[in-house]
């Protein structure tokens, strides 16, 4: 009550902070604010229903936010208190909407359905009444969610510039070879992964501007601003961020704990790509798929690619992307689609390729537009091998990227993909392209 | 203050009365969509000292286990326990009973917890792994002003003797 009639019960004693602060001063520049999204989750979550704040209510006195619905609910069942500091809370009364912070989320998470969608479909798999046994999926579900979201790392290796960085590089990357691993086992079915793919991003785009955003929270505004940075800052703030879903942030623990796995045992990643040659040389119909789990594996090898050169596989690495050029350790990641509506369904490449059509490429940097399309005409004529209709033979491929969800732009076939992602990518997780394929 | 409230108790259809299993049924995926993200927090965090999970299909209850503190008469010893959700979760508390026999002043012998936490002092923000931390600590913090097992309570003061006599009420609770 004290908050509604200052002058009739007490007077306002300001602290010195209080008497001193100011406004957080609006980024304008290209600064960028690295927010652990951990931390990010953390401001944005209702503590009682543990979701994402929906119409943000905020407690007057000892500011601390809820669901209208959740905090409404709290006081009418409970002690009227704050349920987080339990500071006395009359009635609804003591607390305010709060459209700064509702506007500041949608800002963050521009779609509320699809966060929505993605975290039921997590929740659903993470249904103990399906035993232990659906538990170890779910876990592996957030791990995937989470390896799809996580930053691009740039792997350079300077010539002399200090052992143990280079190492924790290799370790980084070899983590996130293992999480790869989990993804293969339903890469292409897996229809959720493009949803929360186009969230995500926007998410991501916008998370680097939250962290100037949201101590000053009414600058909402200002979140624009700085994402227009370019890509250098933003693999610089790789570092610190840990791009995960926010709902199962919670993933980054176990795959940081598998980055220690990996790093400290570099025999068991070592020994995945051994089948590889084997099946690359099998024709089944589950062959498609067997290739790509390939292609992750040598991922995972990339670090000692000479082994994967004597393989002598056909893998976009030995495509021709030059192993002896400059820059070899400039790795790129890439999550290849077809285009949505040049490659529908009933498109025959994807009719023959069937659930086998995203693939999932790590390669250098420095390889084009063209290697990429190259690369795909090659692994598709091998993948589909005798199932491949007659008219899709020696298909040249359009490359597209798309830095806006239903925006795709058609790549020139001499750019880099390094040129690629700077100019059109800049987030730091994997890039997003699409294929189709044109008759000659 | 009453009748700010009021109008929302109307709405509500008068639930205030019995609010704590009335809830309806889109509330109650609420409260298992809360469970299973509290499960899922567990999982991540992999607390040390502390466990939780579903007791069979039934998400409403779960079994923890906690071990008791370090450095206390409790230390060497492992506690289940039983979580029984109501309906109104997290608005209300769940009911937590030990399942392990547990000799300790606010602890009966069917395994009742007198916590305030649990009781009158419960919040929304409360959850599985707060509470099994809070019960933990209760197990090294007795408070003796208010025992539910009176021996215990009597007994505390002389921790040498309190040790003995726990020990000897293990041994014969063995095998339960």
């Amino acid at each position: 009550m004290a908050s509604l009639e200052p002058t009739q019960n007490k007077t306002w004693d300001l602290s010195l902070y209080e008497l001193q602060r100011k406004p957080q001063e609006i980024i304008t520049d290209s600064t960028e604010i690295a927010v652990s999204p951990r931390s990010l989750h953390s401001e944005l979550m209702c503590p009682i229903c543990l979701d994402m704040l929906k119409k943000t209510m905020t407690t007057k006195e000892c500011l601390h936010r809820f669901c209208s619905d959740c905090i409404v609910t709290a006081l009418r069942s409970g002690n009227k208190e704050c349920p987080t500091c339990r500071k006395k809370l009359v009635s609804k009364r003591s607390l305010r909407a709060d459209p700064n912070f509702d506007l500041l989320i949608s800002k963050i998470y521009p779609s509320r359905e699809e966060y929505e969608a993605s975290q039921e479909k997590i929740m659903a798999k993470f249904n103990p009444t399906q035993s232990q046994k659906a538990l170890v999926n779910s876990i592996n579900e957030g791990i995937k969610l989470q390896s799809q979201n996580r930053p691009q790392r740039f792997r350079t290796n300077k010539g002399g510039g200090g052992g143990g960085a280079a190492a924790n590089n290799n370790g980084g990357g070899n983590a996130s070879n293992s999480n790869r691993g989990v993804n293969a086992h339903d890469t292409a079915s897996n229809d959720s992964n493009s949803n929360t793919n186009g969230n995500e991003r926007e998410s991501r785009d916008t998370s680097g501007a939250t962290g100037a955003a949201a101590p000053a929270a009414s600058a909402a505004a200002a979140t624009t601003t700085p994402v227009s940075s370019s890509s250098s800052s933003s693999s610089n703030a790789t570092n610190t961020t840990t791009t995960t879903q926010a709902g199962t942030s919670g993933a980054s623990t176990s795959s940081n704990r598998m980055q220690v796995d990996d790093a400290s045992n570099p025999p068991s990643v070592r020994s995945t790509p051994s089948p590889v040659p084997s099946n690359s040389s099998s024709t089944k119909p589950k062959r498609a798929m067997s290739v790509m789990t390939s292609e992750r594996s040598e991922e995972s090898e990339s670090d000692s690619q000479m082994d994967c050169r004597t393989e002598g596989d056909s893998n976009i690495d030995t495509e021709g992307e030059g192993n002896g050029e400059l820059g070899i350790n400039d790795e790129i990641e890439l999550v290849f689609k077809p285009h949505p509506t040049e490659m529908s369904p009933d498109n025959q490449l994807i009719r023959a390729l069937k659930d086998n059509c995203v693939r999932y490429i790590k390669t250098t940097a420095n390889a084009t537009v063209d290697h990429l399309s190259k690369y795909l005409a090659i692994r598709l004529t091998l993948d589909l091998g005798a199932d491949l209709p007659e008219a899709c033979r020696l298909l040249n491929f359009c490359i597209y990227v798309a830095p806006q969800p239903q925006q795709l732009v058609i790549l020139n076939g001499n750019q880099t993909l390094h040129q690629v992602n700077d100019k059109f990518w800049k987030v730091n997780k994997p890039m997003e392209m699409y294929y189709s394929w044109k008759k000659t | 203050m009453a009748q700010n409230i009021s109008p929302e108790q109307s709405g509500a259809g008068g639930s205030s009365k019995h609010n704590d299993d009335s809830l309806p049924i889109k509330d109650n995926h609420a409260v298992s969509k809360r469970l299973h993200k509290e499960l899922m927090n567990l999982m991540m965090a992999n607390e040390k000292g502390i466990s939780a999970f579903p007791d069979g299909e039934n998400i409403f209850k779960w079994v923890g286990t906690i071990a008791g503190p370090i450095n206390t008469v409790y230390s060497s010893q492992t506690y289940r326990l039983s979580l029984d959700f109501p309906n109104s979760y997290p608005y209300a508390a769940p009911v937590v009973k030990f399942l392990t026999p547990c000799f300790h002043p606010n602890v009966d012998l069917q395994g009742a917890i007198c916590l305030d936490i649990l009781k009158d002092k419960w919040s929304a923000l409360y959850d599985v792994r707060t509470i099994l931390l809070s019960i933990q600590s209760l197990l090294g913090e007795p408070n003796n002003e208010s025992p539910l097992n009176a021996q215990a309570a009597m007994m505390w003061n002389d921790q040498n003797e309190y040790k003995k006599y726990l020990d000897a009420f293990y041994e014969k609770h063995k095998d339960t």
